[in-house]
């Protein structure tokens, strides 16, 4: 659990008065080893022909994003310091048009996945071997083009893409019949079941994915806990879009430290 | 003139552009299937009937372009235009994507399937985007010629393929992206004509002439961009003017016309479309006679507008 990125996701929100900080810390931990361990991007050539794609379905998880684009050069402090500034190239939700390293305009939810699907789908026909990543919310499976994407992407043998499902319990506040890992399953494709904060199992889950340009699409299920890390954070609560007053904010870095 | 029909025409332009373009690609919504193997034939792995999916196929076309293709989509009209249009919005527009919806069943042209199956606001739809073009190609030489021109230019192109035709010749030369064609010279009164409603344009003004009146007709292939300065030009000359189009008169052709003129003074229009919802079935000639879309009700407007 990297509690330097939730430090820096909580200044962000704090300065730019705005912001997710419990959907961004469900999948920080994910994001940050993909970046570090598995993506082959260069943040020189954000738009090199062999990169693999990285696709942040549910936007509004986008801070965690940042910071680790940050940490690999893709942005810079000056863009950190002006989130949600007049000016600044970052919003509360990406933006591929203004943001170096991302892929996709995501916020509304149930657009990323479908748009990575075609993305997967179009290296496929141009006979290349880039791979496709993508990160998506559990409450973002309650959209139907979720689930017509997933049946498409299998049906196509897109094995060139492999989706994360953030499955930190926010689909099942409001329905609570939530089994994942069999809906993913019915839909054909190759599923894991993983802790989505532990760095073994997330690096173990992908190394464990065979990609082709023919096969079963992968998903791996993540269980995660939002605001993980923070005791006041975790759960389904006040927090999902609220900035810390200093004194919240005083006990939520130190809960950090 | 051709008697070939507007989708048979769409297939042959996806091959013959297919066989030369290793780019273009195809996705489709379970429509004109058997239609388009011929180029799913000639052009293997570039073709994709994906399914009953419209929003899906959006975003998807939307990804592929975000790899290099040139995205063609294509099945009805209100499922790919109306249930998707956030998707058009946000995966193509936005991001700067380009690709190519290629429309049937627009207007009326499922007359007895009702209103699940019409859609007239997909010109006002698209117009509403930046970075959108919207071509209405009513006969099969249009749409081949304004294909090649756009498809793999700078924007989201939709084609809206009518299922009548406006039966008129059209020399191939004139036929250009955001270009009018002038039918007919007149100066008594301007008629601005869409799609198959051309035919009405032109049974009507020859019936007008036999009274002594001349008609300016100008056809327009190409909805947005519109041909401002075309119209500008006849509409200064005549300060009378018919539009006529199976549209929504809101934010339809008219609406763009009434722009066009605004600087002209004492300038009359009559906006020949559609007003709210179309209820009830019949053939595709009793819609449109049901709501003027018809020589007898351009008649009617012109005697209206000569007042």
């Amino acid at each position: 659990m990297d509690n330097r990125f939730r430090r820096n996701i909580v200044d962000m929100v704090c300065r730019g008065r705005d912001g997710h900080i419990p959907s961004a810390f469900s999948i920080v931990d994910i994001i940050s080893i993909l970046y570090r361990d598995i993506l082959k991007v260069d943040s020189k050539k954000p738009s090199w022909d062999e990169r693999d794609y990285f696709i942040l379905s549910k936007g509004h998880g986008c801070l965690a994003l940042y910071v680790v684009l940050k940490e690999h050069g893709f942005i810079t402090d000056h863009d950190i310091e002006n989130f949600c500034k007049k000016g600044g190239i970052l919003g509360e939700h990406p933006d591929s048009t203004k943001v170096p390293g991302v892929e996709a305009c995501t916020g509304s939810l149930g657009h990323g996945f479908p748009f990575a699907v075609g993305i997967a789908l179009g290296l496929r026909i141009q006979n290349k071997d880039n791979r496709v990543f993508v990160v998506m919310g559990d409450g973002e499976c309650h959209e139907g083009t979720v689930w017509e994407a997933a049946h498409v992407s299998s049906n196509m043998e897109l094995g060139n893409l492999c989706v994360t499902v953030d499955w930190n319990g926010s689909a099942a506040q409001l329905c609570p019949k939530d089994d994942l890992p069999a809906k993913w399953r019915a839909f054909g494709w190759n599923v894991q079941v993983i802790d989505g904060h532990c760095e073994q199992e997330i690096k173990s889950a992908i190394a464990d994915v065979q990609f082709s340009k023919r096969g079963a699409p992968h998903v791996i299920i993540a269980k995660t806990i939002k605001g993980k890390g923070v005791g006041i954070l975790e759960g389904h609560g006040i927090w999902h879009h609220r900035i810390p007053n200093a004194e919240e904010y005083k006990a939520i870095m130190e809960a950090l430290t | 003139m051709s008697t070939k029909k507007m989708r048979q025409q769409f297939a042959d332009t996806m091959l013959e552009v297919g066989l030369i373009d290793p780019k273009l690609s195809v996705l489709i919504g379970d429509i004109s299937h058997f239609i388009l193997q011929p180029f799913a034939k000639a052009c293997p792995g570039r073709f994709y009937n994906v399914g009953i999916c419209e929003p899906l196929i959006i975003s998807m076309a939307a990804g592929m372009a975000k790899t290099g293709l040139h995205p063609v989509v294509h099945t009805i009209a209100p499922f790919l235009l109306e249930r998707s249009f956030e998707q058009i919005k946000l995966d193509f527009c936005y991001q700067g994507m380009s690709g190519n919806i290629i429309t049937v069943g627009s207007a009326f042209d499922y007359s007895n399937l009702g209103c699940t199956h019409h859609c007239y606001d997909d010109f006002a739809l698209m117009k509403s985007l930046p970075r959108t073009q919207v071509i209405y190609p009513a006969s099969p030489v249009e749409f081949d010629t304004l294909f090649r021109e756009t498809y793999r230019n700078d924007h989201v192109t939709l084609f809206r393929l009518p299922e009548h035709q406006h039966e008129q010749v059209i020399d191939p030369s004139l036929i250009t992206l955001g270009k009018g064609i002038r039918m007919a010279e007149g100066c008594d009164v301007s008629i601005i004509a869409a799609g198959p409603q051309l035919k009405n344009a032109v049974l009507a003004s020859q019936l007008l002439k036999a009274q002594g009146k001349s008609v300016d007709i100008i056809y327009i292939p190409t909805i947005h961009p519109l041909d401002a300065e075309m119209i500008h030009q006849s509409v200064a000359k005549t300060k009378r003017v018919i539009v006529v189009e199976e549209h929504n008169v809101f934010g339809g052709v008219g609406d763009d016309v009434r722009k066009i003129v605004a600087d002209i003074s004492s300038v009359k229009i009559i906006n020949l479309g559609i007003n709210g919802f179309i209820r009830g079935y019949g053939t595709y000639e009793q819609l449109c006679e049901s709501i003027g879309l018809s020589v007898e009700g351009i008649l009617g407007a012109v005697g209206k507008i000569l007042l």
